[in-house]
Order: C-alpha cells, then sequence, then structure tokens
C-alpha cells in the first residue's frame, strides 16, 4: 500500500534539486571516462640500467614544468651518494683483484691511498653519508687518479660501476662546492634504482594548446623481482618504450653475477613481445647508450657477448661503429619477428638510437614516436 | 578356500584393500585440507613437491602390495601385471624407498639449518633422487636375475639383502633424528619424525615375520591370507601416519582437522610468540614526525612505518618495507635462542631473498649470495647488508614521493586527533604524489583497500 502511494507521490523542492545533482554527477563522471579513454598509455620497460628512468625525468624535463630549485636540491644527496659508493665498489673491486689476478701488482695501491681507501669504503657502506665537503672530494679525486684505481675502472665491466663514474669523478670540485646546486644534466647522471611505479601525465604540445594528445607515462624498476609487478600495468597500452642499453655486452647483471645482460635484454624482450596483452600495443625500441657504445665497440669487440657471436669486425673507426650498431640492430629486429606471431605483425615496431641524456636527441626521438602514434591512431580510427 | 589364497578374492582381502583405499582417501584429504579449507597459498619448491611425492609414493606402496600378493583376481596375461613391476620397482623404488628418501631429505634439511646453522648444500630435488639411488640399482639387479618365484615371493637367500635395505634407511632416519633430538622444535618436527620411524620399524618387523612365514608355511594356505592381511593393514596406517606437513611447512601444522578454531597466526612472527608482532597497540606513542629525520630512525616508529608500509603497497614497491618489519621483528628475538632465530631466519630467506620469491628484493648479486652461504644463521648481523641496501633504496626513491602523498597527510591527521581528541575535521587532501594514482588489477597483492580498512580499524581503537 505504501509503495502504490509514493509512486503517486509528488515532486517536491528537494526532489527535484536531488535530481539536478545527481545529473551532474552523472554528466561529470562520463566527462571523466571519456577523457580517460583519450589518455594514451606509455609504458617504460626494459633491463636494470637501461635509462628508463633517465627518459621519464627527460620527458618531465620536456614536457611538465621541469625541476624547480627545491627539487634539485634534493638531488645533491642522490648525487653524494652515488659518488661514495662508486669509489667504494672501485676501491673493493681493486682490493678483489689484487687478491685473484696472477699480474696483481697494477692493482695495489699505495699506503697512502690504501688509508683513504679505506676511510672511503667505510662511510660508502653506512647508512647515512657525509656530505661531500671539499677535504672528502680532494680524498676522493687522489684515490680516482691513482693507477691501480685507473686500472680497476679499466676493468669495470666485470665488477657493477655504474656509467657516471667518469662523470661525477670529472666534477668533483664543482660537485663538493659548499652552495652546489645541481645542474639539468647532473640530475639526468644521477642514479637511482627505480622500485615500484611511477607516473606522470603529459602532453607533448605544452600546456597551452587544448588539443594535443595526452599521454600517461609508467616507469618502472628493471632488475628482476620488480619485474613481477609489471603485469599489473599491461592492460590497454598504446605503447610500449622497451630501453636496451647496447654497450652493455660485457657486463653482468646487478642481481645476478652470473648472467650477461645483454642475453637478459634478450630474453626479457622476447618475454615482452609475446604477451597477450600487447597484441595490437606499438612498439618503440630505444637503443640506448649509444656514447658509451661508440667508445666501447671499438676496445671490446662485440663478439664477447653470446648473442652477438657471429659478428665480424670489417674495418676501424667511424665506419667499425655504424657496422656494429646495424649489427645490433639487426639482431633486435630478427628477435622481434621471431617472436612476433603471424597475427599480429601489423603492429607499429620501430627502432631509435638514442643516447637518453642529451635533451636535443630525446625530444627529436620522442616527436618521432608521438608521430607514429597519432598515425596508427587515424589509421585505427579508419580516416587513413 | 584353497584357490582363494592362491588367486585371490578371499572375504579378508576385500576387507584389506577397503581399508586400503580408505587410507588412501584421508591422506589425500589431509594434505590438501589446509589449502581448500583455508585458502591457504600454495608453496613454492621443495616445500610443495616433498607432500606431494611422499602421497604418490604412499599410493605406489599400497598398490604394490595389492598387486603383488593377489589379493584380487585378475587374468595374468598382460605385462603390465607382472610380478617385476608391482612387486621391485613398485614397492622399492617408487614406494617404500620414495617414502623414506622423502624423509630422509626433510630430516636432512633440518639437521644442517638447526644444527650446523646454513642452508643445507645440496637442494632437495637433487638430493632425493641421489638417496633413490640404492633401492633403483637393487631393483634393477633383481629384475635382471628374475630371482621372483611364480607366486612372486622372493627365495629365502634374498629376503636378507632387501630386508636389509629397508632397515638401512630406517636406522639412517633414525640417525638424523637422533642428532637433532636436543633442539627444541615449535611445529613438533621432532614428534613427527619419530612417530614416522617407530610405525615404519614396526611395518618391517611384520612384514619379515611375514615372509618368514611364507617361506616356512608355503603350504598352510591361512596363514598366506592372514599374512598378507596383516602386511596390508600395517601398511595403510603406515602410510596415514607417516605423512605429515609440519616439516615442511611449520605454519602450515597449525592448521589441521581437529582444531576448529579459525587461523589466527598469520605471520611468523606471531607463531613464533615474538612480542607484539602484528598488532598496533594503543600504547605506541605518537611522535611529530619530521622529515629531516634520517628514514631508519624513523621506521622504528611502528605506527609511521605502518603508514609508510601502506604508501610502498600502493606504488607495488612494499616488499622492502615488509622486510624491514620482519628483521626487525627477528631483532627482537634474544640471541640465546637460535631455534626461533633460526625459524624466524629461514623464514625471512624464504620469502625475501631467494630468487623468485614471492616478495623479492631488490638487492645486488653479491649481497644475496652472502646471505645464501652463511655459515651462521643465527648471526645478529645476517641481514644488515640488505637492510641497509634497502635502506639507501627507500630514502632515494620512496621517501620523496611518501612525503607528498595522502598517505603522509593521513598520518598526520591521525597523530594530531590521537592527541587533541577532537573530531576529524573537513581537511581538502592534495595527492600531488607521483605515484600510482590506481591500480587496475584485481589480484593485485597489494591492495590499497588494505590501508583504508586498518585505518578505519585504527580510529575505532582510539575513539575507546
Amino acid at each position: 500500500m505504501g509503495l502504490l502511494c509514493s509512486k503517486n507521490h509528488r515532486y517536491t523542492e528537494a526532489d527535484a534539486e536531488e535530481n539536478a545533482q545527481a545529473t551532474e554527477i552523472e554528466r561529470r563522471i562520463e566527462q571523466e571516462s571519456k577523457a580517460e579513454k583519450h589518455i594514451q598509455k606509455l609504458l617504460l620497460l626494459g633491463a636494470g640500467e637501461s635509462g628508463k628512468s633517465t627518459i621519464f625525468k627527460q620527458i618531465k624535463l620536456l614536457f611538465q614544468t621541469g625541476f624547480d630549485e627545491e627539487e634539485l636540491k634534493s638531488y645533491i644527496s642522490v648525487i653524494h651518494a652515488n659518488i661514495y659508493q662508486t669509489i667504494k665498489i672501485l676501491y673493493d673491486g681493486s682490493k678483489e683483484f689484487a687478491q685473484n689476478e696472477v699480474d696483481s701488482s697494477k692493482y695495489v695501491l699505495s699506503s697512502e691511498n690504501k688509508v683513504i681507501g679505506e676511510k672511503l669504503s667505510e662511510i660508502g657502506s653506512g647508512l647515512d653519508c657525509p656530505s661531500l665537503n671539499r677535504e672528502l672530494a680532494q680524498e676522493i679525486e687522489t684515490l680516482w687518479k691513482d693507477s691501480a684505481i685507473q686500472e680497476t675502472y679499466a676493468r669495470g665491466n666485470e665488477l657493477q660501476v655504474p656509467d657516471c663514474t667518469h662523470y661525477f669523478m670529472e666534477n668533483l670540485q664543482r660537485l663538493s662546492d659548499a652552495n652546489y646546486i645541481p645542474t639539468k644534466e647532473d640530475v639526468l647522471y644521477a642514479r637511482v634504482r627505480t622500485t615500484g611505479v611511477v607516473e606522470i601525465q603529459f602532453s607533448p604540445v605544452g600546456e597551452n594548446k587544448k588539443s594535443g594528445e595526452v599521454y600517461r607515462l609508467f616507469d618502472v624498476g628493471g632488475q628482476r623481482n620488480e619485474r613481477r609487478k609489471w603485469i599489473h600495468l599491461f592492460e590497454g597500452v598504446t605503447a610500449v618504450i622497451f630501453c636496451a642499453t647496447i654497450s652493455e655486452y660485457d657486463q653482468t647483471l646487478f642481481e645476478d653475477e652470473q648472467r650477461n645482460r645483454m642475453v637478459e635484454t634478450k630474453q626479457l624482450f622476447d618475454w615482452v613481445l609475446k604477451q597477450p596483452c600487447f597484441e595490437k600495443t606499438s612498439f618503440m625500441l630505444f637503443l640506448n647508450k649509444f656514447d658509451i657504445f661508440e667508445t666501447k665497440v671499438l676496445k671490446v669487440p662485440l663478439n664477447v657477448c653470446e648473442w652477438f657471436k657471429d659478428y665480424q669486425p670489417v674495418s676501424t673507426g667511424k665506419q667499425e661503429i655504424e657496422h656494429a650498431y646495424e649489427f645490433v640492430k639487426k639482431k633486435f629486429e630478427e628477435l622481434y619477428f621471431q617472436s612476433t606471431a603471424p597475427d599480429r605483425v601489423d603492429r607499429v615496431f620501430k627502432i631509435y638510437r638514442t643516447n637518453a641524456l642529451d635533451q636535443k636527441l630525446v625530444k627529436k626521438t620522442f616527436k618521432l614516436v608521438d608521430e607514429s602514434l597519432r598515425r596508427r591512431n587515424l589509421f585505427e580510427a579508419g580516416l587513413l | 578356500m584353497v584357490s582363494c589364497a592362491v588367486c585371490g578374492g578371499c572375504p579378508s582381502d576385500y576387507v584389506a584393500v577397503s581399508i586400503a583405499i580408505f587410507s588412501m582417501i584421508s591422506l589425500i584429504v589431509k594434505s590438501t585440507f589446509p589449502f581448500l579449507m583455508h585458502k591457504v597459498p600454495i608453496a613454492k619448491g621443495s616445500a610443495f613437491w616433498i607432500p606431494v611425492i611422499q602421497v604418490i609414493a604412499s599410493f605406489d606402496f599400497l598398490l604394490s602390495i595389492v598387486m603383488a600378493l593377489n589379493f584380487l583376481k585378475f587374468q595374468r596375461s598382460h605385462w603390465w601385471l607382472s610380478c617385476y613391476v608391482w612387486a621391485v620397482w613398485l614397492e622399492g623404488p617408487l614406494g617404500f624407498g620414495l617414502l623414506l628418501s622423502c624423509r630422509l631429505a626433510q630430516a636432512f634439511q633440518l639437521y644442517y639449518v638447526f644444527v650446523k646453522r646454513r642452508l643445507p648444500p645440496i637442494r632437495s630435488h637433487m638430493f632425493l633422487p641421489l638417496i633413490l639411488l640404492p633401492w633403483v640399482a637393487g631393483a634393477a639387479f633383481i629384475h635382471e636375475k628374475k630371482h621372483l618365484n611364480y607366486r612372486c615371493h622372493l627365495g629365502t637367500h634374498w629376503i636378507i639383502p632387501v630386508v636389509s635395505l629397508h632397515t638401512l634407511y630406517v636406522s639412517v632416519l633414525m640417525g638424523f633424528t637422533g642428532a637433532i633430538r636436543h633442539i627444541e622444535f615449535r611445529f613438533d618436527e621432532l614428534r613427527d619424525l619419530w612417530q614416522g620411524i617407530l610405525v615404519s620399524a614396526s611395518l618391517i618387523g611384520v612384514w619379515v615375520s611375514a615372509y618368514i612365514l611364507n617361506e616356512i608355511h608355503d603350504d598352510i594356505l591361512w596363514l598366506q591370507v592372514v599374512s598378507r592381511f596383516i602386511l596390508l593393514l600395517t601398511a595403510s596406517i603406515l602410510v596415514l601416519v607417516f605423512f605429515s606437513i609440519s616439516i615442511s611447512q611449520p605454519l602450515l601444522s597449525q592448521i589441521s582437522l581437529r582444531k576448529r578454531e579459525p587461523l589466527e597466526l598469520k605471520t611468523m612472527g606471531q607463531a613464533l610468540g615474538i612480542p607484539d608482532s602484528g598488532m598496533l597497540l594503543q600504547r605506541e606513542v605518537a611522535v611529530d614526525v619530521d622529515p629531516n629525520d634520517p628514514l631508519d630512525k624513523l621506521l622504528l616508529n611502528k605506527r609511521f612505518r605502518q603508514s609508510f608500509m601502506a604508501f610502498a603497497d600502493s606504488c607495488l614497491a612494499g616488499e622492502s618495507v615488509h622486510f624491514f618489519d620482519e628483521v626487525h621483528e627477528l631483532g627482537k628475538l634474544p640471541i640465546d635462542d637460535p631455534v626461533r632465530r633460526i625459524y624466524m631466519a629461514r623464514h625471512i630467506i624464504n620469502k625475501y631473498i631467494i630468487a623468485g620469491a614471492a616478495m623479492e628484493i631488490n638487492i645486488s648479486h653479491r649481497i644475496r649470495q652472502e646471505i645464501l652461504t652463511t655459515s651462521d644463521l643465527t648471526h645478529p648481523d645476517l641481514f644488515t647488508n640488505a637492510l641497509n641496501e634497502l635502506i639507501q633504496l627507500m630514502k632515494m626513491n620512496l621517501a620523496k614521493d611518501y612525503w607528498s602523498s595522502m598517505y603522509f597527510m593521513k598520518f598526520k591527521e591521525e597523530a594530531r586527533m590521537r592527541c587533541c581528541g577532537h573530531e576529524m575535521e573537513e581537511m581538502r587532501v592534495y595527492n600531488f604524489s607521483p605515484r600510482l594514482s590506481c591500480v587496475h588489477a584485481s589480484d593485485d597483492p597489494f591492495q590499497q583497500d588494505q590501508f583504508s580498512s586498518r585505518f578505519t580499524q585504527d580510529i575505532h581503537a582510539s575513539s575507546h
């Protein structure tokens, strides 16, 4: 009885207001979900130390407001920690080589430098590193210039020496200044392992223009334990930017020193390509750290890596570098087509030569990526 | 009666076979019950395989006895009904031998971990085939020489080596168990081992008498029937009593078919009786958190740690904070309590350190190897290097994002509320953190809901 009565109930003012509110909320939800659909999801994937976070930082610099002074200052502790860790790795490495190698004399430090080395090693293994002052910087520089440390650095591929070593060691004076504020370049060189997932949203045409694409970029950790978290991000991805460091063909993994990094990258790329969620996803392969590759390939032959064991050097100098690069690129292309099922061959696949530290190059590369994705969108919508 | 004793099919035979089937079913129920009823996650590696192999070996063992001793009437024309398959292969290497080898592998692990205080040098999946080799060799030898008679019995001469092989394994098991008898285990491991030894020793005794009686009085048919009935009966009891999951999964042993209370012990810390494990106590002081303090000091505050853990979980980086938490629990155990320290250390290693572990942490190869090849599992600084590396990682990676996240805002609000006792003010919270705003995954292990439910509980608790 009561129900029948309420059906014939007249609309009061309160009801009308409620209805208006409800429709407003519904309209907002619809708007947001439409906006969500237009956001393109980009994933930065790759093995550890492949340059994903550096690309992430570059995108922030290029298309968002960049780093303000507060944020730049927050990197001081990171940079100082990197320096302590690096010198510790080199010092411990020299001790190890001095013990185990046949011609160990070239890895033995002078006695004063040994004292410095012990002290710095102590600092490097502690939790709270002191801020880098002039005195410490001087000591680090002395140790760095010791021939034993330089010999150890030459064999840095057998240790876990980060790529930013040379840059930071050369700039020690500036970095230890009392009023030091990191430059953009310093921030890009700073090395921090990413754990978990970080995201930003940006529009490549800038904040003031309205009709650009909106991208949401996800950065992840690359070490093996981090990869089990990737699966949570695999739905609805527009494009995967896979970063592969081509200069790491003679190095081993941070998390498994029995495994060659290039072989790991190969396996990882293969795994990513075969994921069922990525049937229609575009793949942008960034062959990263080309600057290091350039210098290394002339000294260390490519065939130390088992994936590249059929490489034959043809000449020297710039020609050789190009030849080696083309060889590596071809290997990745072959891998792509091997791992791609016939029903997926029409997905976009592009390879770019990058150096994640070079802002101009990253900007240019990203513009190409953006163009490629836009073309694909139009194609999908049937307009091309 | 004559035909029944020779060809099988006596009433006592059917009774014995039905007892065997019943015992097999109970075994399967006992082994799968914790996983089905309480939805406990299935362990990986040897903790999963060894119980599975035990169940299979028990089944093989019972089946071999049924088939070899003519319990049921069968036509013996097919090769797979041949005596050698059942009495030799299925009874030895794939039955009794496998059962005892599983137990031996477990006892070996326990011995290494608790007496030598290091992780076992040989992994179980290599150790098990290794100790099974004598059985395989013996079975191959008997098969070659074809010593069984038409009734699947060995000659008197061959009984002695066969029974001595059986007894040898039981005595080796006794030896290992004896070496660990002085350890105060928390999860009934010792009791289960002694139980297994007792029952298997008595079974061998029954067997020996049955065989001897068979040989001496081959023509006394009722003796045949009775002896094989007793054999199958004792074997059925053996497989049921022999099986136990306590050695492989100590936490799981808390769940049994008898207990009716719901599972309260969710963490190893609680199972070991570490004080204040997993609980957020009222009297934990709500200190004002200063972002400039070193992170490792801040993390010692339990409320801060919970809040930080929830934040880390929401951006899929939670394992580092959970590791910190559990190592902190380990630190609460006194140095002169090696047994509990070993349990906790082993639990931490299985959960966080081993490659492919459920919550594997992001540490370097050297540090991982240092922990896995340690010569002392009770050492107080076992996890110190790993912890330091992780704290560095958290400091440089997570901490910055945490201070600008809504988890920290909530934490500050909660602290203010607790000390002032005011009602919660409406506060507009801006989430500036660049970390994940949402994760679209139904099977996300680090669910955001965890935080909100915990948070509500805290509010209710504090309002009393």
